[in-house]
């Protein structure tokens, strides 16, 4: 029987070498390899030098502008989704229809949805020409710094809201309709049944799809800003990602790129940590 | 609340606008698709009238997404393949089975979850590099399946959790074996999550770009969306061309959209229902 005793690690083995070598251990390189040098001093230790370096860069400082406006951006981003949700199950007419549009944007890659809005906010493009029949614009969406990250944040929103509307739909459908019928029958107007109804009784899902949300704009707009505006125009669409990427990819600087995948990786831990302190209250209301 | 029918026609009517601003891009690339340059260069927004289907034969042959379909199809395949193999095992012994260390492993999971690919693709990049894994399909599969599998044994735990442990005993009584129990009862009566994880697992990679560029940068071996990024540069005088790559690199994602849009909800919301 020394087969049946080894058989769980057997079966957890693949899986364990997998996470071990190839997400836990770079992950212990990576904050090493943040303190050595590139070029000449490559492999010599440099103490914080790239860390100084980094946050003297106007390319970095962007960056780090940019996480600070998606974090103001959040709360539309959640509430976009939560409003349409509370719509499609309140049954607006058509809404089994909307429910399925909306969320076919979600299927596809980042790098499509930019090739297309590439076409779609172009000077000449179709959004301009809309905007011109009723006297507005034109607008250099991807081309004025002051414009161009709240376009890219508006096509990842458009690309994305039907995933955010998917968990919340799956919210409500445990959310207890007996509430709702007292509030209709108590004569409660939309916006007090929302505020004194639905949100309360949707806690869990909302801070869950806030932190899923805030994970998705910091860690899946690398396929936007890559076909859009690769980090443009003078710097301003540049995140913390894309950054990485320009200092492995492009720069040649590892150790570099290295020092701001770990402030990143903090950034992550912070809204990780708050994931999990979600889940667990939300293990304990169950 | 919705009750009055004015009220509830006033909601719809923007929600109507919202669907058709969803859909309306992927209406507009697919009719320059169709246009030949000229047409485009005239109106852009009228409807195609010669229907020029030679684009997307053109995209296909000479622009090579043919070539890059090919390999994203290779890479995809096996990956997800991997990865529900690997994640169907661990998460049978980790809901299942008793043994030391199954707690700090599952732990140890939730905590990879946590490491997004960007924090450590520096490192992973030299790692796979040294191992002579760059630019190479294992070490593409390689990269995805250890990008993907954290999530994947986290869905496939809380999803044999809910079956009996009776089960499991009494197929040991029959005398299976714990590899016999699996193979004959976990896996079928896995099916369901495991088509809805497979496909949320295709998707991650089919649409990824940002893996792919970094373990296999050469021009041999492109998947479709890092020759989608290449398009741009090339065809950007040749819009409908572009268009038809486009389109050719959507085009599976939209199947799976049409006929499977019911599984990728329940895996999407699996995340957010099981704690």
């Amino acid at each position: 029987m020394r087969s049946e005793r080894l058989a769980p690690y057997v079966l957890v083995a693949p899986a364990l070498l997998i996470i071990v070598v190839l997400r836990l251990w770079p992950l212990l390189l990576g904050v090493n390899f943040s303190f050595t040098g590139d070029g000449e001093r490559n492999g010599t230790m440099v103490g914080l030098d790239n860390y100084l370096e980094m946050f003297q860069d106007a390319t970095f400082q962007s960056a780090l502008r940019n996480v600070g406006l998606l974090v103001l951006l959040l709360p539309v981003a959640v509430a976009i989704p939560g409003l349409l949700a509370t719509f499609i199950y309140l049954r607006v007419p058509g809404h089994r229809v909307f429910r399925s549009v909306y969320f076919f944007p979600a299927v596809l890659s980042p790098v499509i949805v930019g090739a297309i809005f590439n076409l779609m906010l172009a000077f000449d493009g179709p959004l301009n020409t809309v905007l011109a029949t009723v006297g507005l614009g034109p607008v250099d969406w991807l081309g004025d710094p002051g414009v161009a990250m709240f376009a890219v944040v508006g096509v990842h929103v458009w690309a994305t809201f039907g995933m955010a509307l998917v968990v919340f739909l799956a919210g409500f459908a445990t959310l207890d309709s007996a509430l709702l019928d007292a509030a209709r029958m108590d004569g409660a107007s939309l916006p007090q049944t929302i505020w004194h109804v639905i949100i309360p009784g949707l806690t869990r899902t909302i801070q869950f799809v806030f932190v899923t949300t805030m994970i998705g704009m910091l860690t899946s707009m690398f396929g936007l800003l890559y076909v859009m505006t690769s980090g443009g125009p003078e710097g301003s669409t540049y995140l913390p990602e894309y950054y990485v990427w320009i200092q492995q990819g492009q720069m040649n600087r590892p150790a570099l790129a290295s020092a701001a995948s770990t402030v990143l990786f903090l950034i992550m831990l912070v809204v990780g940590l708050l994931q999990i302190s979600v889940l667990r209250r939300a293990g304990r209301e169950d | 609340m919705l009750g009055k029918r004015l009220i509830r026609w006033l909601v719809a009517v923007p929600m109507a606008l919202l669907a058709l601003a969803t859909i309306y891009p992927l209406v507009f690339t697919v009719n320059v698709a169709l246009k030949t340059r000229r047409e485009y260069v005239l109106d852009r927004f009228a409807l195609t009238t010669s229907l020029q289907w030679d684009n997307i034969v053109t995209a296909w042959t000479s622009v090579g997404m043919a070539r890059y379909f090919a390999n994203s199809l290779i890479v995809v395949t096996i990956s997800v393949v991997l990865l529900l193999l690997f994640g169907s095992m661990a998460g049978f012994a980790l809901s299942q089975l008793r043994f030391r260390g199954s707690k700090a492993l599952f732990l140890g999971c939730l905590a990879a979850l946590l490491i997004p690919f960007q924090v450590i693709m520096v490192p992973l990049a030299r790692v796979m590099a040294d191992s002579g894994l760059i630019d190479t399909y294992p070490g593409l599969i390689l990269a995805y399946v250890a990008q993907f599998l954290p999530f994947t044994i986290f869905l496939m735990t809380s999803y044999y959790k809910t079956i009996p442990a009776e089960i499991v005993d009494a197929a040991k009584i029959d005398g299976n074996t714990t590899y016999g129990v699996y193979r004959r009862i976990m896996l079928p009566m896995g099916t369901p999550a495991l088509l809805s994880v497979g496909i949320l697992n295709t998707l991650f990679c089919w649409n990824d770009v940002l893996i792919a560029l970094l373990m296999m940068p050469s021009a041999d071996h492109r998947t479709l969306m890092v020759g989608v990024t290449s398009l741009r540069g090339q065809y950007s005088a040749n819009i409908p061309t572009f268009a038809s790559g486009v389109l050719i690199a959507a085009v599976p994602m939209l199947m799976i959209y049409l006929f499977l849009q019911r599984q990728i909800a329940d895996g999407v919301t699996a995340g957010s229902t099981k704690g």
